[in-house]
């Protein structure tokens, strides 16, 4: 419970001595807690799922291919000089009188990162983008924390290589910090982030990639790169309701966020369903990429409570149970 | 399908910037409110997919453009009234000739407040039907031709002039405007048609000429129409109702000149029988009226008697409503008395220039009053001579000659030129020579009756007593004079002709006699006379009666010429009066009764002449605020009240038959393009307002 509090208090910079909530909020940033008390009671409950078996690195709660000492039987096979006699199964020598080794599966842990993309445009929305993002990245990096799972949450680009990888719930804080830590700000398109993030980490596992996908470079290359390191790709494309239906109307000049373009348009009913259209296009395309190469796509609206995301959305589409 | 250009090459221009404007309007680059987005992404593609290169695309984002444009260019085509014309002109000349007589103001057609207002209407659609080769020409004419618009193809110039045409009360005269129509069609030589080295001054043009009248005028036969094809448009019904007064004059009884008579023709130019009232007004009081009931066709006299001895308006009117109502009224006037000039020649006479100066009296009289020495000099002589005066009073004198005027003699004997014994020393020598004829007429009635050629006195001085009056000499008028006391006085003999006014015990007492278109008239006593110590008596009392002034005025009247009074004279509208004033006016006023009136100055000899006569009616000719001239302005046409529209006319040498009045009228198309620059703007506002939302 001190614990708890501890980060609460990290977080949201409240002074010692006012009242603390019973089950205080893990992190804020405007005033509004990234991961709530009762989202985190839900979150300790669930687990990541990976769809894969990865070899892990340390002794954990997930199968491994790696064969070891588990109470799981797996194979047997002949013995061979060298091979530890604890290994003998001792039954089949004296009804057999052949010596074979007994094999159990070994349990390692499971490689869960988190990719926040941190572009500017992920600065829009009310809440914004960003902060969904980080909420969603908090609760299931939180998830893998209370499994034991190695943990690491990044955002995309230069803030992504002093992200730390984290291990155990004691870690939460660190996690918190470190969300905290970055905003919008270092337009790095999808590609480059990606390609960034592979190159520093050669293990597999579970990525999540938060982001909108307004990437003018594509977004087909990032993924294509990750599938592509034999990892466990999860898509979270984080969309505020301004961007499905825009409440823009007349004559605008748009300024795009991140690089300053400019587009003129008049905006009327017609141009609004057009817009529509395409929004339910792009999806649409991104929807089917994924589902070809095995990415499970997750839509999701800034509009729609984490809660609800995570407990159920997630949830039917497999990333946690 | 034609065209009318409603618009001028520059107003065109004006109109033709629109269009570019709106254009440019469409190019400018519209101020657009910045807005921040996290990706221009999605709409980068949403407008792409805008851009297709489809032109339905490019046409449904520029359809507000194309709105406009479109209600602009149908603006245009408005403002050229395009329309389908029926006939064309076949020789692309016209001359119209519009009647603007009095007969034009008939109210019998249907859709017009007039025959001249259907006729400028029916002008005017022929304006409108032009082509921009077409020429044409505005004639108008009543009594004289006006042209309006010589020959040109600007509509508007013609219509201008198609509206500074008006009806006029004048009556109708054709054959003018036929010249002035005549002149530009058929153009002359300049010297004889023999001559071989005269050419002509232009080239013969052809033109329609398009009557557009009711036919009521003289016919035009001898007249060569030449280049021109007439065409007569007949306006009005055939057969109107009208009960017309055609003439009216008022009179006075020349032996009862306070009594004035009025006598009018009425006609009924009707088709069926009518009758009416006829009021007779004085100065707006009705004084009289009579009814008339007339058989189409015929004619009737009404007469009215009523007294006045001042100058009278009177104004008769048919109380009856008929299309034509300017002549169901006629006016006339009766000259006041006019001024008249006496001479008075006494060594003094107070009572006789008292009753020379009665209110009454001096309105009517100038009187100059003279010693008997007078008579002496030239200027006496001159004005005797030239008859300036009306009248000359000698009171006990008498002159070497008789003056070329009336005279009035008192207590003296005008001179005999035949007899030899005038009275030319005054009173005395004719008194001796009374006297003589007093003792040959007692003696020898023979030498009398040889001497009964000129005036002479019958009886020597003595008292008298009046015993008769020839009441019904004008003279004589309301006089009673038998209570006269005449202490001395002598009958008198006369001329030939002599009518005797008033008879004494001792003969005739009063005697006027004609002489060469004047009268004298002479009195067998004085009123005034001189005792034998030169004092002043009086020899009668009659200038103490009431009887004097009434005398004195009788022969202002009678006897001066004040009470010539006759009829005003009455004239056509439009006629130049010539009214002759005194020329020693220096100003006078004219004008219609009831309106304002007009300073005018006479000419040298007296002359004024009026021209602003267009309206019927009483006019007026004051001087110093006295009337000194009446005179009526009356239609008394019967072509005019006539009004039945001819079927055909006679112009030049040949008849030319009526044609309807109607012409095709032109259909005009701009109405419905109009309503489609409505829609276009409707739409376009419709189209943007959903845009926008």
């Amino acid at each position: 419970m001190e614990f708890f509090v501890t980060i609460w208090r990290m977080s949201t910079s409240i002074p010692p001595d006012e009242t603390i909530p019973a089950k205080p909020a893990a992190k804020s940033r405007v005033g509004v807690p990234l991961l709530s008390p009762a989202l985190l009671g839900r979150l300790e409950r669930l687990e990541l799922v990976s769809r894969k078996v990865f070899r892990g690195r340390l002794k954990g709660e997930r199968v491994s291919r790696r064969k070891g000492q588990s109470v799981e039987f797996a194979d047997f096979r002949n013995y061979v000089p060298g091979d530890d006699l604890r290994l003998i199964d001792w039954n089949l020598y004296a009804r057999l009188d052949q010596l074979f080794l007994k094999l159990f599966q070994e349990e390692e842990d499971l490689h869960f990162y988190a990719l926040i993309d941190a572009s500017e445009s992920m600065n829009f929305g009310d809440p914004k983008k960003l902060f969904v993002a980080k909420q969603l990245a908090a609760s299931l990096g939180y998830v893998g924390l209370c499994r034991a799972d190695r943990i690491s949450v990044a955002a995309l680009g230069p803030e992504g290589r002093r992200a730390p990888v984290l291990r155990g719930r004691a870690s939460l804080h660190k996690m918190l910090a470190y969300l905290d830590s970055f905003g919008s700000g270092h337009n790095v398109s999808l590609h480059d982030g990606v390609r960034d993030f592979a190159m520093r980490n050669s293990g597999s596992g579970v990525v999540v990639l938060l982001t909108d996908m307004m990437d003018k470079q594509g977004y087909e290359s990032a993924l294509r790169m990750l599938v592509g390191r034999q990892m466990d790709v999860f898509v979270m494309h984080i969309l505020s309701p301004e961007e499905i239906d825009p409440p823009l109307r007349g004559d605008r000049r748009l300024i795009d966020v991140e690089d300053g373009d400019n587009a003129e348009v008049t905006i009327n009913a017609y141009v609004i369903d057009q817009y529509k259209e395409t929004v339910k296009n792009f999806i649409a395309s991104i929807k089917s990429f994924c589902s070809k190469r095995s990415i499970v796509y997750v839509p999701v609206r800034t509009d729609t409570p984490v809660e609800t995301i995570v407990t159920k959305y997630l949830r039917e589409r497999g990333v946690v149970r | 399908m034609s065209w009318i250009s409603t618009l001028t090459w520059p107003q065109w221009l004006l109109l033709g910037a629109v269009p570019l404007g709106i254009i440019l309007l469409y190019f400018l680059k519209l101020r657009r409110e910045p807005v921040e987005v996290p990706s221009t992404y999605l709409w980068a593609r949403t407008v792409e997919d805008l851009h297709v290169n489809s032109l339905l695309q490019r046409l449904r984002r520029n359809l507000l453009l194309l709105l406009q444009l479109l209600a602009v260019l149908l603006a245009a085509l408005a403002l050229l009234r395009p329309g389908h014309r029926g006939e064309t002109s076949g020789q692309g000349r016209s001359v119209h000739l519009l009647d603007t007589s009095a007969s034009m103001l008939t109210a019998d057609v249907p859709d017009d407040a007039s025959r001249f207002a259907k006729a400028k209407r029916l002008i005017g659609e022929r304006i409108d039907l032009m082509n921009d080769t077409d020429q044409s020409m505005l004639v108008t004419f009543n009594d004289r031709a006006e042209v309006l618009q010589s020959f040109t193809s600007d509509r508007r110039r013609l219509r201008d002039a198609l509206a500074r045409a008006e009806v006029t009360n004048r009556p109708t005269d054709i054959l003018g405007a036929l010249k002035a129509a005549d002149g530009l069609a058929n153009p002359k030589r300049s010297s004889e048609v023999g001559d071989v080295n005269d050419v002509q001054v232009a080239d013969a043009l052809n033109a329609d000429l398009l009557l557009f009248s009711d036919g009521g005028f003289q016919p035009a036969t001898e007249f060569d129409l030449g280049n021109l094809t007439p065409e007569y448009i007949s306006i009005g019904r055939e057969t109107v109702a009208n009960l017309a007064i055609t003439a009216f004059s008022a009179e006075r009884n020349v032996e009862k000149p306070s009594e004035v008579q009025a006598f009018a023709t009425v006609i009924n130019y009707g088709t069926s029988e009518s009758s009416s009232t006829v009021s007779l007004f004085v100065e707006d009081s009705l004084i009289d009226a009579s009814t008339v009931s007339l058989e189409p066709g015929e004619e009737t006299g009404v007469s009215f008697t009523m007294d006045s001895e001042e100058a009278v308006s009177l104004r008769l009117v048919l109380e009856t409503k008929d299309p034509f109502m300017l002549d169901n009224v006629a006016y006339a006037g009766l000259t006041p008395m006019k001024t008249v000039s006496v001479l008075l020649i006494t060594e003094g006479n107070t009572p006789l220039e008292l009753g020379l100066s009665t209110e009454k009296s001096a309105k009517i009289c100038i009187k100059d009053v003279q010693f008997p020495s007078y008579l002496e000099t030239d200027e006496y002589k001159q004005r005797a001579d030239a008859g300036v005066d009306d009248l000359i009073i000698y009171d006990r004198c008498s002159p070497e000659t008789m003056p070329t005027t009336n005279t009035f003699f008192i207590g003296a004997l005008p001179p005999n030129a035949d007899a030899g014994v005038a009275a030319t020393d005054g009173a005395e020598s004719v008194s001796a020579t009374g006297d003589a004829n007093v003792a040959d007429g007692v003696s020898d009635g023979v030498t009398a009756d040889a001497d009964s050629k000129g005036w002479r006195w019958a009886t020597p001085p003595g008292p008298v007593v009046l015993i008769d009056l020839d009441r019904t000499h004008p003279l004589m008028r309301y006089l009673e004079v038998y209570s006269l006391l005449i202490f001395s006085g002598r009958a008198i003999e006369g001329p030939p002709g002599m009518s005797e006014l008033i008879d004494a015990d001792v003969g005739p007492m009063l005697c006027i006699a004609p002489r060469d278109g004047y009268q004298d008239l002479v009195l067998g006593f004085d009123i005034i006379s001189l005792d034998e110590d030169g004092l002043t008596q009086a020899n009668t009392n009659w200038y103490a009666e009431r009887s004097w002034p009434v005398f004195v005025l009788n022969v202002l009247r009678y006897l001066a010429g004040a009470a010539e009074a006759s009829g005003a004279p009455s004239y056509r509208p439009g006629e130049t009066v010539r009214v002759r004033v005194e020329s020693a006016l220096e100003e006078v006023q004219i004008g219609r009764v009831g309106t304002e009136l007009k300073k005018m100055r006479p000419g040298p000899s007296g002359v004024v002449e009026v021209v602003d006569t267009e309206s019927v009616g009483n006019y007026r000719v004051e001087a110093d605020g006295k009337l000194a001239d009446l005179f009526a302005v009356n239609l008394f046409d019967p072509r005019e009240s006539d009004l039945g529209a001819l079927p055909s006319v006679d112009l030049g040498y040949e008849a030319v038959e009526a044609v309807t009045g109607g012409v095709e009228s032109r259909r005009e198309y701009w109405r419905i393009l109009l309503i489609g620059v409505l829609i276009m703007l409707a739409a376009e506002w419709w189209l943007y307002a959903k845009r926008v939302a």
